[in-house]
């Protein structure tokens, strides 16, 4: 009887959730507004005509499937939006508004004073200018403000979560929809697709990204689906703060205004990967150009100035042009992001310098400059006023030495963490490490500074400075940073000259120890990025830099591994069991490496 | 007269269709009597499934807690709703996410269709695993029901890649980036794991192939296999004597038959095994083809009056447990929407990637070794699960929950069980960006 008993309350509370459930699906929002919608029309129908289109319509949802633009569409928008195109609701409130005519899209007024729209809503759908999600029913997912929908009404609804939602609004943003079949560069209704464009190539963005069609940096993402795939925000906040969303974008943070960042992100905002102006043909088309490099350089065409006959004039006007100073320091401007050029005639010859713009990565090898694809000319001329930078600097101590040369990259606490230091792959060094500090000599660290790091960014400052300035500075540092006594270097027992013989057996030899003991930290690859390479600092060497490596002598390799690098995350390998002979052979498979690079040696200092 | 009288029968086959009609479809009628409470068990397709009388200890809601029944009422409307949403869903990337958009949007209960397939999902890997923990607290699993216990095991694992498979169907990042992860897992295995995953995905990556493959375990392999292997799971409980029950369960209730009882019970079996002479005291009985059961938990003769007959009272208690687990899951399903994240974007994978709740113990345990916790220790786990019952060969302890002689077997399984569930816990809540410890607080 119990058992009854609870079998009918049981069943009777399935009953009442079964009433909830059936009361939220049979009473919706759409049908109140269109049952107020035909009640308005029905009040407001004058001719016959009017009155019978009205008579035989009832509450149902409304559709409009799109099949033209790119994937087929669904949109139920007007399910809601019931007096969108009703001339007579123009004044009416949402959701029964009608949508305003505008010459400015293209709508004619007849002489009737009809208008007709040129953008039909039967074809067109809602969402392809809009956004917003087409098959939602309810305001919540229809509008997007749902989290997990990338495409929020744009320019009308941002989501709870965005950070930049205060500066997402506003119909302009639309325009990112517009440039879908209007791919028209200079078509005159999406001015800030536009100038988006304009920046991306203005701004160097194209240096590292590729957009289908546009450029082919290949350093950044590429952003030909930027728009398809991302949130407004997301591309806000990544132009804004590169390293919000990936802690590892090298990404600068450019100087650039609110007006141009909103121009950049309608701009990407409209990248979708494919556009619906697009004939599959062109997309052929596009695809056989793909591996051809084409660079864009409307920025020269567009000069302002005509072009300057003498090199040096026409290489600064270049120069000036195209923004290298949003990254490098040139004198007194300063991008804070990329080495200073000031000095550059002094320190670097103009034969290294065109090569450097050519392929940086071929003499630095983890370098982030693009490969801008300037035509020779260009270079030539770019290059002649570089190499012209030649006043030497009057610094009449080492502390204005320091503060002028080294603090940029080296920081003022020394540490390393200069201003453009997360932009440098070798990160700069760290002067108060004191165990690395004081395990070298002074010859080794005058050396550096004299005659620089090959295959980093550090420059042969003894170009620029003279002996007794060179060792007032690593004094200064000595004083300041490191700040212990210069300690008594042990002697150890190193070769001068690897004593195994570089032969193929000892090259797979030392291959075979280098997979065993090195790859955690150096890589498999040897590029110094092992897994467990971003939790050391400084970084491991990358092996494949052969500025570096070939240039680096036997004996400084050989105590490196045998005894390891004080000061850093390098262990004395002396005591993990390797022996000289096995150094040696490891020595020859990192020299293997780099053998093919030697003719770029020469070109380092 | 002949003809008035052919008009007659006419008139009262007419009179008489509807209880034909009736009589034809339920042979017998209300019962009133204990014989027409056997017959109508006996002779309804879907009540013969019982046995006629069940021992009184089955009743007892706190013994079995109705787990292995829960599970069954949540496959019931997992094949429900799951057929239900077939006529909506495509298996293709491009239709699949739109299709869920319009179930959201616009189908009549196409909402609530999916939360109830989704929570019943989960429901039923939960109700599944904490019936198997139940057999195993209460030592059911011990002769002469080892094999049942391996096919539940094997249930159980069939309800786990059921729940992964449908996983996939949604087609949002949720979905997409859950089966990534969990294949992977897959391919940590030694020499066949690349292959193997392979076969699972069709692809190297998780795509259109990958996503029709799901599709079609998820709909029609696994739910065939798992409905034959459930109606044998129940075939055996029948076979095997009905659910377990301590010892003494008949000997405190009638102590006054069981003495006598001990001695007939081999003669009996003996007597039913060849022939008429068995038969004989089944009619006078009442307790039809049960009399064939062997082994010691044969009823005839041995254990007479401690039982109850199935109809009404194990009917009702079933009844009420499915109308519990449907209270349940439509609740439930009325408060919590189903999640539907992104459309898939292969190039952005949320950090962190999470494999669905139940696979988390896993991920947890691959972020220690991905061969040991993704292959090894899993691998270890199913394979003991499944020789529990040839290892604990002791007959003590059966049909009590935490029974004092099994104390060993319990503790050991009980730190198997709370490991798992605080991993998944770990998992689920306490791991964060790359997989670093956060505290959800």
């Amino acid at each position: 009887m119990k058992m009854r008993l609870a079998l009918a309350i049981a069943s009777i509370l399935i009953l009442v959730v079964h009433g909830f459930i059936f009361y939220k699906q049979f009473f919706h929002k759409w049908e109140t507004y269109q049952a107020s919608y035909f009640d308005q029309a029905r009040t407001l129908a004058k001719t016959d005509q009017e009155k019978d289109a009205l008579s035989g319509r009832s509450a149902k949802i409304e559709q409009i499937i799109v099949t033209q633009f790119g994937n087929e569409r669904v949109d139920r928008c007007t399910t809601c939006h019931i007096g969108s195109d009703d001339p007579r609701f123009k004044d009416a409130p949402h959701p029964y508004k009608a949508h305003p005519y505008s010459a400015e899209l293209g709508d004619k007024q007849g002489a009737d004073g009809k208008w007709e729209r040129r953008h039909k809503f039967s074809d067109m759908g809602c969402t392809v200018c809009h956004d917003g999600q087409g098959r939602g029913l309810e305001e919540f997912y229809a509008h997007g403000e749902d989290e997990f929908w990338n495409d929020p009404m744009i320019g009308y609804v941002t989501q709870e979560n965005w950070k930049y939602k205060d500066k997402l609004k506003g119909k302009e943003f639309m325009q990112a929809n517009c440039a879908q079949c209007h791919t028209d560069k200079e078509f005159k209704s999406t001015p800030l697709v536009n100038k988006g464009r304009e920046l991306f190539i203005q701004k160097n963005c194209y240096g590292c990204h590729r957009i289908e069609g546009i450029s082919n940096g290949t350093l950044g993402p590429d952003l030909s689906e930027v728009g398809k795939k991302w949130k407004l925000d997301y591309i806000y906040e990544s132009i804004v703060d590169p390293r919000a969303n990936s802690k590892t974008s090298f990404m600068p943070k450019f100087n650039l205004s609110d007006d141009e960042v909103k121009a950049l992100a309608i701009f990407l905002k409209s990248r979708r990967g494919f556009n619906y102006a697009e004939t599959n043909l062109d997309r052929y088309r596009m695809t056989l150009n793909k591996g051809q490099v084409t660079p864009p350089a409307p920025v020269t065409d567009k000069s302002p100035v005509p072009a300057a006959n003498d090199p040096v004039a026409r290489g600064e006007q270049l120069i000036n042009e195209r923004a290298c100073v949003a990254c490098h320091k040139i004198g007194d401007k300063d991008g804070g992001i990329a080495p200073d050029l000031s000095f550059e005639g002094l320190i670097k010859e103009d034969k290294w310098v065109a090569a450097h713009f050519k392929d940086p990565r071929a003499l630095v090898p983890d370098s982030i400059m693009p490969t801008f694809g300037f035509s020779d000319a260009d270079y030539q001329a770019m290059t002649a006023y570089l190499v012209s930078q030649k006043k030497t600097p009057s610094l009449n101590n080492p502390q204005e030495i320091y503060t002028n040369l080294c603090l940029r990259c080296h920081g003022d606490k020394g540490d390393g963490h200069g201003t453009i230091a997360t932009y440098l792959d070798p990160y700069p060094r760290d002067f108060t490490n004191a165990g690395f500090m004081n395990s070298k000599t002074d010859d080794r660290l005058m050396n550096s500074i004299k005659n620089g790091v090959p295959g980093t960014s550090m420059p042969a400052w003894g170009k620029v400075l003279n002996d007794d300035q060179v060792k007032g500075v690593l004094t200064y540092i000595n004083q300041n940073f490191t700040k212990e006594a210069r300690t008594e270097i042990k002697k150890r027992d190193v070769p001068e000259k690897n004593p195994v013989a570089d032969t193929p057996e000892s090259v797979a030899a030392g291959e075979s120890i280098y997979l065993q003991r090195c790859t955690g930290c150096h890589g498999r690859k040897a590029d110094g990025k092992g897994p467990n390479s971003l939790d050391i600092l400084p970084r491991p060497r990358n092996l494949l830099n052969a500025g570096f490596i070939n240039k680096a002598e036997d004996r400084r390799l050989f105590e490196s591994i045998l005894y390891g690098v004080q000061g850093t995350a390098m262990p004395p390998w002396i005591d993990y069991g390797l022996s000289k002979d096995d150094v040696g052979n490891v020595i020859n498979y990192l020299r293997s490496l780099n053998k093919n690079k030697k003719d770029l040696v020469a070109m380092c200092h | 007269m002949v003809h008035s009288m052919k008009k007659n029968n006419f008139l009262t086959t007419l009179k008489e269709m509807p209880m034909s009609i009736w009589n034809s479809v339920f042979r017998n009628n209300l019962p009133h009597t204990d014989l027409g409470r056997s017959k109508t068990s006996f002779t309804n397709f879907f009540l013969h499934i019982h046995p006629v009388k069940v021992h009184k200890h089955t009743l007892k809601p706190w013994f079995t807690m109705g787990l292995g029944l829960i599970s069954l009422f949540l496959f019931i409307i997992l094949t429900v709703t799951g057929v239900l949403l077939m006529f909506y869903y495509v298996p293709s990337t491009t239709q699949a996410y739109d299709r869920m958009l319009d179930l959201r949007g616009s189908v009549a209960f196409g909402v609530f269709l999916r939360n109830m397939h989704r929570w019943a999902a989960h429901g039923m890997v939960a109700a599944v695993f904490l019936h198997m923990c139940r057999v195993f607290f209460t030592g059911s699993y011990k002769k002469p029901r080892e094999f049942n216990w391996v096919i539940g095991v094997f249930l159980f694992l069939l309800t786990l890649f059921s729940s992964f498979t449908g996983y996939l169907l949604p087609w949002d990042q949720l979905a997409f980036w859950a089966i990534t992860v969990g294949t992977a897992i897959a391919g940590y295995a030694p020499v066949v794991g690349e292959q193997m995953r392979f076969l699972l995905l069709g692809d190297t990556t998780v795509g259109q192939e990958a996503l029709l493959r799901f599709y079609v375990l998820h709909i029609a392999v696994l739910p065939i296999v798992m409905f034959l292997l459930v109606a044998v799971h129940f075939w055996r409980i029948r076979k095997d004597g009905g659910l377990s029950r301590p010892e003494d369960a008949d000997v405190v209730e009638t102590p006054e038959v069981t003495a006598p009882a001990s001695v007939p019970a081999p003669a009996m079996a003996m007597a039913a095994a060849s022939g008429s002479s068995g038969i004989v005291v089944l009619e006078k009985k009442h307790y039809g083809i049960q009399g064939l059961v062997r082994g010691p938990f044969t009823k005839v003769g041995n254990v007479p009056e401690n039982t109850v007959f199935s109809y009404p009272n194990l009917l009702l208690a079933e009844l009420f447990v499915f109308v519990l687990t449907v209270a349940g899951v439509i609740i439930v399903s009325a408060y919590f929407n189903a999640p539907l994240e992104e459309p898939v974007n292969v190039m952005h994978p949320p950090n962190p990637a999470k494999a669905p709740w139940y696979f988390l113990g896993l991920q947890e345990q691959v972020s220690y070794s991905a061969f040991w916790g993704g292959v090894g220790v899993p691998a270890i786990e199913v394979l003991i699960l499944l020789l529990v019952p040839y290892f604990d060969r002791g007959v003590k302890g059966v049909g009590k929950w935490f029974a004092k002689e099994r104390l060993l077997a319990n503790t050991l399984f009980m730190v198997f069980v709370v490991v798992n569930i605080i991993l998944i816990i770990i998992g689920t809540f306490f791991r964060g960006q790359n997989w670093e410890f956060v505290s959800p607080f």
